[in-house]
């Protein structure tokens, strides 16, 4: 028995020592001129530029290929959509039957990093590809500005393509010439050119289904090729000194650290291992912010974050007499009315404490209107303030008081106490997650100061979307981000048939309410409803804008659809996103776009 | 090995396949009834998407089918399918590399406390109420009572921040030691108190003060034997320790980055990855029932009075 101890005792201490001696070989976290290691997330789902959904794997993408566009910054620090592999991003040919056809030619010189030559049939096979039903891309959406797309898509209910031989209107004429028809003109073409869904693939290489998981098998054509990838580990890309543009890439090579943990990524940034993380903690924002005043940024990001109500739900008091249209309109005004409750500055400035600002309108800053302004300052009815209501802090307490003249109309007010007596008890839904959940309780506290009693609720995120989806909820806590420049990404999402409508709009008991307007003949057509359905005048407005070819008549539109939106009063928005991170002041020649993709290429690190 | 302690274990192996069998359906029929699915999303897929998607993995199939078809393909091809999130990667793939690391670092810190454990816990039996026993005791206490979150982040600002002695990063061999030392020092600490107990235990009894009184050497005494009479019940603490600590920790892969099995089996939940999700419950199943069914065999090598009836 001795020997046996001992002999597992010797055989415990040599294998320790043997781990830990082979594991030394390998390399340490460099960061020289020339090389730059970064954190943005944890391992993304894949690289495959048609399958990915994600900003992280877009980033990673944007330095791995090149597609017919790209973001560029100019000297002056504007961002700009400029040529790639395309020669010149030509204008639009209209046709007779209203498509626009687009004619592209492929610079000289672009090659795989296998060797062969890019080819116009490598985009049209990659675009077929990823709008196909047979991939199934999350993204695949992103085609449907292109004629054909309905029919590729068009399904049974098992899933089965009802066209299988249905292709996209798009096609290479020869080796270096691309001819793609669009249904209608539409102004953020040119972006969508630039989003790693419409990157280029090789039909040979993706015949593969695991060709984006190893580098051995994994080819581009941009200015990085993918060198290694230690899975959860460390993702390395190496300049591509056969890209016709290397000349202008500054940084040979990138390494993405992958980490999943805000805390972990400040670490590994505090000991100057990484250069940039795009996470940190929330609870030290503020501690962050003036320790690292040259190093902590946060800038502009597409997306709003809202709290929604779903419109089934009733919020009358108990014995309200009214029914019908009556009904839907005072359950609008209450709901907006509510809104008002909310001090927005006080989640931003102490809760968030990102930077974000606070949200009137559901259409994000940072999308562009007709005339080049900002969509968002076009917005509401008011010139006193921008939006749908006032957000200063000036305004907290005429908001609040008006909220309560419009509440008493329709419950019970205890002058006494202040509170209202009868507005229906609530649950406020949210996924489980610290931030939410501060200004969950937040709003919780406001509205219990007028006597709206609401509980809170978390859910694991899959179970939260699919209660959220289908409609179990009274009021829920909400976010979008926009994949592209144009503010149909923010309203299409609320017709009756839409998979992301989780307000219900247009289903359940609302299918029936006619409590709704259109009215388009001031701009041409002969559409005018009053009193009617969701889908008779709200799915109706999104689908005229989406076939109409008039800019200045399309963003008109698109303000009536959110003005439609937010009378409902089922969105409550509470701010707009900002994208947080860190970046070494050791670095110099790096920017990111509004969407949130990180741009390393032209980096150069001081030692 | 006599014929009974052969038919104990054949029986026990059969009871482990059964048990991993349950461990199997219970998994498979309880995740399908969560609510949610692997392809939702903030940004819904359409409907057509969805429906591709799922016969594209078979989940439009009924759940018995698939259910059948799934035992079917780990029995006879060991095929435990793709991920349905990391789409192009296999189950086998992803928990392989998981289980790389985490093997090595839960192995290296398995054997350190053990090792540890015994020695410093016979220190501590054999200087009883001396100062190097209380001060073993307080550490000890103080370690079983922290949670690795709170040892992990002091070492990681520490070591890693202050002194800047190791990286933060699990992705070099230097990134390993932190998570290492984090992972064994729990186990270190309970294995220290539990041998210091077995071992007082032990050293009261009458044997040991027969072979003292026969003066026999104290070195003796205590290596043949009251370490090995005390070593049992480290020995059931030990197997499913070592099953635990080899299958990764979600706490300290996430504090050190470490590319471990535990975040792909959390991440596997959260996401609906139906075929991660029972690729790595049978793995940590197995491996726990394959260290307990060790643990009972090597009872008997230890104390050849435990008998198999």
């Amino acid at each position: 028995m001795k020997r046996i101890v001992a002999i597992t005792l010797a055989l415990a201490i040599t294998l320790s020592l043997l781990f830990t001696l082979t594991a030394c070989g390998k390399k340490k976290t460099t960061a020289s001129a020339t090389s730059i290691a970064v954190c943005l997330a944890s391992e993304p789902d894949t690289i495959d530029p048609a399958l990915n959904s994600a900003v992280d794997g877009a980033t990673l993408l944007a330095h791995l290929f090149s597609g017919l566009a790209k973001w560029s910054q100019d000297d002056s620090g504007k961002l700009q959509i400029v040529p790639d592999a395309a020669k010149e991003l030509v204008k639009g040919v209209e046709n007779e039957d209203g498509t626009v056809t687009y004619t592209y030619t492929i610079r000289d010189g672009f090659k795989w990093s296998d060797g062969k030559a890019l080819t116009a049939n490598d985009f049209a096979f990659a675009w077929q590809r990823a709008a196909s039903l047979e991939l199934a891309a999350d993204y695949g959406y992103m085609f449907e500005v292109i004629d054909g797309y309905d029919k590729v898509t068009e399904a049974d209910d098992e899933g089965n393509a009802i066209n299988p031989d249905a292709k996209l209107n798009v096609e290479a004429v020869d080796e270096k010439t691309l001819k793609v028809t669009l249904a209608n003109a539409i102004s953020y073409w040119d972006e969508l050119l630039a989003f790693p869904t419409y990157y280029p693939v090789r039909e040979d290489v993706v015949a593969n289904e695991s060709w984006a998981t190893d580098p051995k098998t994994y080819v581009s054509n941009g200015m990085y090729t993918l060198d290694s990838w230690e899975h959860d580990s460390v993702i390395t890309l190496k300049k591509n000194p056969d890209h016709p543009d290397a000349d202008e890439v500054t940084m040979d090579t990138i390494e993405f650290y992958l980490s999943d943990d805000a805390n972990n990524q400040l670490a590994n940034f505090q000991n100057g291992d990484w250069l940039l993380i795009d996470d940190v903690p929330t609870d030290e924002i503020a501690t962050l912010k003036a320790d690292y005043p040259d190093e902590f940024f946060n800038v502009g990001q597409i997306g709003t974050y809202y709290v929604c109500w779903n419109v089934n739900e009733d919020i009358l008091p108990k014995g309200s007499t009214l029914t019908g249209v009556e009904a839907e309109n005072a359950r609008a005004e209450i709901r907006n009315a509510v809104s008002l409750l909310i001090d927005r500055n006080y989640i931003v400035n102490e809760i968030a404490q990102g930077g974000q600002l606070p949200a009137s309108s559901f259409v994000a800053m940072g999308l562009t209107d007709a005339d080049g302004t900002e969509f968002y300052k076009n917005t509401g009815y008011s010139d006193k303030f921008v939006g749908y209501f006032d957000t200063s802090e000036d305004a907290l307490e005429s908001n609040f008081n008006a909220a309560v003249e419009v509440l008493k109309k329709y419950y019970t007010y205890d002058e006494a106490t202040k509170k209202f007596t009868d507005f229906p008890a609530m649950t406020y839904l949210y996924n489980t997650s610290e931030g939410h959940k501060a200004i969950g309780e937040y709003i919780q506290a406001a509205f219990a100061a007028v006597g709206i009693n609401m509980s809170m609720e978390n859910q694991e995120w899959n179970t939260f979307l699919n209660t959220r989806k289908k409609g179990d909820y009274s009021i829920a806590r909400n976010g979008w981000l926009a994949d592209y420049n144009d503010p149909i990404c923010f309203l299409d999402m609320w017709t009756s048939g839409s998979g992301n409508n989780d307000i219900q709009f247009g289903k359940g008991a609302h299918e029936k309410v006619a409590a709704y307007s259109l009215d388009l003949t001031s701009l041409g057509y002969d559409t005018k409803v009053e009193n009617a359905t969701w889908a008779e005048t709200y799915d109706v407005l999104i689908s005229t804008i989406k076939s109409c070819t008039d800019t200045a008549k399309r963003y008109k539109m698109m303000h009536m659809a959110e003005d439609m939106l937010m009378k409902s009063g089922c969105v409550t928005p509470i701010y707009y996103y900002t994208d947080l991170y860190m970046l070494s002041s050791k670095v110099s020649g790096f920017f990111s776009n509004p969407l949130g993709y990180k741009y390393f290429m032209y980096c150069t690190v001081k030692d | 090995m006599d014929s009974k302690t052969a038919l104990y274990i054949v029986k026990r192996v059969l009871l482990a396949v059964f048990t991993v069998w349950v461990v199997i359906t219970v998994t498979f029929f309880v995740m399908h009834f969560v609510p949610g699915g692997p392809f939702d999303s903030e940004k819904a897929p359409s409907a057509a998407i969805k429906a591709a998607m799922e016969k594209k993995f078979n989940l439009d199939k009924p759940l018995f089918t698939q259910y059948t078809d799934y035992l079917k393909d780990i029995v006879t091809k060991f095929d435990f399918g793709p991920s349905l999130k990391k789409r192009g990667r296999t189950v086998v793939d992803i928990i392989s590399d998981g289980m790389g690391t985490s093997a090595k670092l839960g192995l290296i810190a398995a054997a350190a406390a053990t090792v540890c454990g015994i020695v410093l816990g016979s220190i501590a039996a054999l200087r009883r109420n001396k100062i190097i026993d209380r001060v073993i005791m307080i550490i000890t206490t103080a370690f079983v009572s922290m949670p690795s979150f709170i040892i992990g982040s002091i070492l990681l600002i520490l070591f890693s921040i202050k002194y800047k002695v190791f990286p933060a990063n699990g992705s070099t061999a230097e990134g390993l030691v932190l998570p290492i030392i984090t992972l064994a020092l729990y186990p270190t600490a309970y294995i220290t108190r539990l041998t210091r107990s077995s071992m007082l235990d032990v050293l009261g009894q009458d044997y040991i003060r027969t072979a003292k009184a026969k003066g026999v050497s104290s070195k003796n005494v205590i290596f043949g034997h009251a370490l090995k009479n005390s070593l049992i019940p480290v020995l059931t603490y030990v197997g499913p320790m070592l099953a635990y600590i080899v299958t990764g920790s979600l706490v300290v892969e996430k504090i050190f980055a470490v590319p471990g099995i535990g975040r792909a089996f959390v991440n596997s939940i959260t996401g609906r990855d139906y075929p991660l999700i029972m690729g790595t419950t049978i793995i940590l199943a197995t491996l726990i029932v394959l260290m307990n069914l060790i643990t009972d065999i090597l009872y008997k090598v230890v104390d050849p009075r435990i008998s198999f009836d």
